[in-house]
């Protein structure tokens, strides 16, 4: 089970190999809004909000928490 | 060279007689600023006078050479109003005891019960260095720290992640663990023991702690010039006291449904039913997976991403959201966001407990565990100023529908309002700007 | 020029694209040909092939040379164009030979803007005597390929780079500066700072490497032209910004001959500036 995961992702690892692009085509991609963690702020206020009022938390980050909200 | 004045127009002339009048206009240039600073001021309001949270956040960033970061957040919130405390509502007015032990507070006739004492400060402070290891590997390391006046949390975290594949790949993993400790005003109750009077706390305990544990395994992927990928999956594991303490369960009647009533000793303040403190299990695994896209049609940027999450619980949740960054003019830019929420309930949500019937194990009359779908709406401002710091408000409207299957109401329960709809307004202001 | 020249253009068509790069290699090229001391089809070569004998020099030449002759009176002396026979004499490698003091007074027999006759555009050195623009002609290069690309291709945005000699004539095409990384001295390769450039000159001066060790005191590679000894204690790099590379490699070049007290007459002069200080330079 472990070795066929482990060949899983050697897998995706060569599939990722053949999208992407060169260092040069970046352009885009370097502008400040394509960030993933462009807005820290506001996600760490939603993950926040939704952490006190829904069941589920986490998933972009580490679970959130770290309050007696719930 | 006394006069310093004298030298800059000396040189400038000379520069002139050179070169001619070829230069483009006064030189425009500063450094780098050292800390870049993200804050922002929160308003939260949910209807009918329920929940209000005003918080402020400011979250500094360093930049050192090489690479390294060093993040700070600073967060400071005050919460007040009331929430749902999991009893039903009645036809009789109810009287309930504070958490606390020392008063009582009521509710009207056919009303959701709320627990109107709710007032808490916290104080939460994060911080974590990034720097690169080795050529292609990026370590992060944190801690994190927060305090309310029932409530402390004392967290790590690290992360190590990997470039691929000309930088298009980044594989990560991280490991994050908490340990919280729960002091709850006037004790933590002993699972489903029942609200006693006003003095008497003989099932409450003194406080009780939780840990987390989370494991996160994500990939990123550039797919084209303009499209990046992210997939997370995470792994959360909690133990300990993972009850809300404040929370209740209606003790009913098997066939009509209304809550049994009960009478205080004489001479003292108590509850007027029967309600018994809510039991979760003492462990909690969850898994989600989650994936967000960001793409680029030439200037606007549409954000999207979906997260499933199940857990040991009962609990599946679906969470989609769009963002859509839309420039306007120069400096400007609008940005419509959408967010869609659904869970299932836990297995041990149960609306009220039959009075005479085996009592379960787990038992939680919390809306959050209980199965309902959420909506928020939302639209973000921004603007950057010509000094290149940027300023930006948003207003969302949140709502909570929810739903309690037929089979877990009673009698008279039909008739009344059962799950009362949550909305919510959220106003935040921010500002960033660098030093 | 002995150090590589870039040009970043930021979203032009191809053929435009070429276009600008051309202009200002274009430019490199020319500048480097005429006044490089190491071509021996240059100006500069003909001038000190011929010392002691009167010199017509064209426009451009006498522009440069009265350019230097300004720098001279504003350093009082301790730059001078003249001043580059003293390389004979000393060698900069992070070492410690240091040339006996009958040396250097050799030498300096041959340096001296004030032995030479210049009357533009007729310019005569001293027999032995020989002139290097090396200390300008980079920065001049730079600012003129900045303003032929200008001419060429107005308004479009990029950024020329002759070997740390900096120009932007606009911002990025969303407005935002050009960052520009000052090289760390300790590492190559490495930012120690970064700077946004949205307009004007950046220009720097020294190098952690070219530099002589003597009775415990580092001696920079700038050598006072006065005593024909290095600068004593200068910062290992100074890098200043202003309205063109010239005026900012005028400036590092000043403040350098200050050692010490580079940063007092930097911050009189106005200038925006960035100093990296010599940690092992002993007080």
């Amino acid at each position: 089970m472990k070795a066929l995961s482990l060949l899983a992702a050697c897998l995706a690892l060569q599939g990722c190999a053949s999208v992407g692009v060169e260092p040069w085509q970046r352009d885009v991609l370097a502008r400040p809004e394509m960030s993933l963690d462009a807005n820290p702020i506001d996600a760490a206020i939603d993950d926040h909000i939704y952490f006190s009022k829904e069941a589920s938390s986490g998933g972009r980050g580490f679970g959130g928490g770290g309050c007696g909200c719930n | 060279m006394n006069d310093d004045n004298n030298l800059s127009a000396t040189l400038a002339a000379a520069t002139c007689a050179l070169l001619g009048a070829s230069a483009a206009g006064p030189v425009m240039a500063g450094e780098t600023d050292r800390w870049s600073f993200d804050t922002a001021l929160l308003y939260y309001a949910e209807s009918d006078d329920r929940v209000q949270d005003v918080s402020a956040t400011i979250g500094a960033q360093r930049a050192f050479e090489d690479d390294r970061l060093l993040n700070l957040t600073l967060t400071a919130d005050t919460l007040t109003g009331a929430s749902a405390s999991g009893a039903i509502a009645s036809d009789l007015p109810q009287t309930f005891t504070s958490p606390s032990g020392r008063a009582v507070y009521s509710t009207p006739a056919g009303e959701t019960p709320l627990d109107d004492t709710f007032l808490d400060t916290r104080f939460a402070l994060n911080a974590s260095w990034t720097q690169p290891l080795a050529r292609l590997y990026t370590v992060s390391a944190g801690l994190g720290f927060s305090t309310e006046y029932d409530y402390t949390h004392l967290g790590a975290n690290v992360s190590l992640a990997r470039d691929f594949n000309k930088r298009n790949t980044t594989v990560s993993a991280g490991l994050a663990y908490s340990q919280d400790d729960i002091d709850p005003v006037g004790g933590a109750p002993v699972p489903l023991s029942q609200m006693l009077d006003v003095g008497d706390g003989s099932n409450k305990l003194s406080s009780d702690s939780k840990d987390v544990l989370d494991v996160l395994l994500g990939l990123t992927q550039v797919l084209s010039r303009n499209t990046v990928l992210r997939v997370n999956y995470s792994y959360s594991q909690s133990s300990g006291y993972l009850n809300d303490p404040y929370k209740i369960l209606s003790v009913v009647d098997g066939t009509t449904g209304d809550t049994i009533l009960r009478t205080p000793a004489p001479g003292v303040a108590g509850p007027t039913g029967i309600y018994l403190y809510e039991s979760r299990p003492d462990s909690r695994a969850k898994h989600s997976l989650y994936a967000e896209v960001k793409h680029a049609f030439g200037a606007p940027v549409l954000y999207g991403s979906y997260r499933f999450m199940t857990d040991d619980w009962g609990i599946d949740s679906h969470t989609g959201e769009v963002r859509l960054r839309w420039p306007v003019g120069d400096a400007s830019y609008v940005e419509p966001q959408l967010r869609y929420y659904m869970q299932s309930q836990a297995d041990f949500y149960h609306p009220s407990l039959v009075q005479g019937a085996a009592l379960p194990a787990y038992a939680s009359a919390d809306f959050r565990l209980g199965e309902f779908d959420a909506v928020t709406v939302g639209l973000k401002f921004g603007h950057r100023t010509s000094g290149g710091n940027e300023w930006n408000a948003r207003l969302e409207y949140y709502q909570q529908n929810g739903s309690i299957s037929r089979d877990q109401l009673i009698g008279n329960q039909f008739a009344r309002e059962q799950y009362p709809d949550l909305k919510a307004v959220i106003a935040q202001f921010g500002y960033r700007f660098g030093l | 020029m002995a150090s590589p020249c870039e040009v970043l253009i930021e979203d032009a068509p191809e053929a435009l694209a070429r276009q600008i790069a051309e202009t200002a290699a274009a430019c490199a090229w020319r500048i480097e040909r005429k006044f490089s001391r190491y071509r021996s089809d240059g100006v500069v070569h003909m001038i000190n092939s011929n010392a002691g004998r009167p010199v017509v020099l064209d426009e451009e030449s006498a522009a440069l040379i009265d350019f230097a002759a300004t720098l001279t009176t504003m350093s009082e002396g301790g730059f001078d164009i003249t001043s580059g026979v003293l390389r004979k004499a000393w060698t900069f490698d992070g070492g410690s030979a240091v040339p006996t003091q009958a040396q250097i007074d050799e030498v300096m027999t041959c340096v001296g803007w004030r032995h030479v006759q210049w009357r533009r555009p007729v310019l005569r050195l001293k027999p032995g005597m020989q002139i290097d623009l090396g200390g300008i002609g980079k920065e001049y290069a730079v600012d003129l390929a900045a303003a032929r690309v200008e001419d060429i291709a107005p308004g479009v945005s990029c950024l020329i780079n002759f070997g740390g000699d900096v120009v932007a004539r606009h911002p990025r095409r969303d407005g935002q500066p050009w960052r520009v990384g000052i090289e760390a001295a300790a590492k190559a390769g490495t930012a120690v700072r970064i700077v946004h450039l949205t307009r004007g000159g950046l220009a720097t001066s020294g190098d952690s490497r070219r530099f002589v060790l003597h009775q415990g005191r580092r001696y920079s590679h700038i050598i006072d032209a006065r005593i024909g000894w290095p600068v004593r204690d200068a910062p290992h790099s100074i890098t200043v910004a202003a309205d063109t590379c010239t005026q900012a490699g005028t400036l590092t070049t000043l403040a350098m001959l200050k050692g010490m007290e580079c940063e007092s007459f930097l911050r009189a002069s106005g200038a925006k500036y960035w100093i990296q200080a010599c940690p092992a330079s002993p007080q």
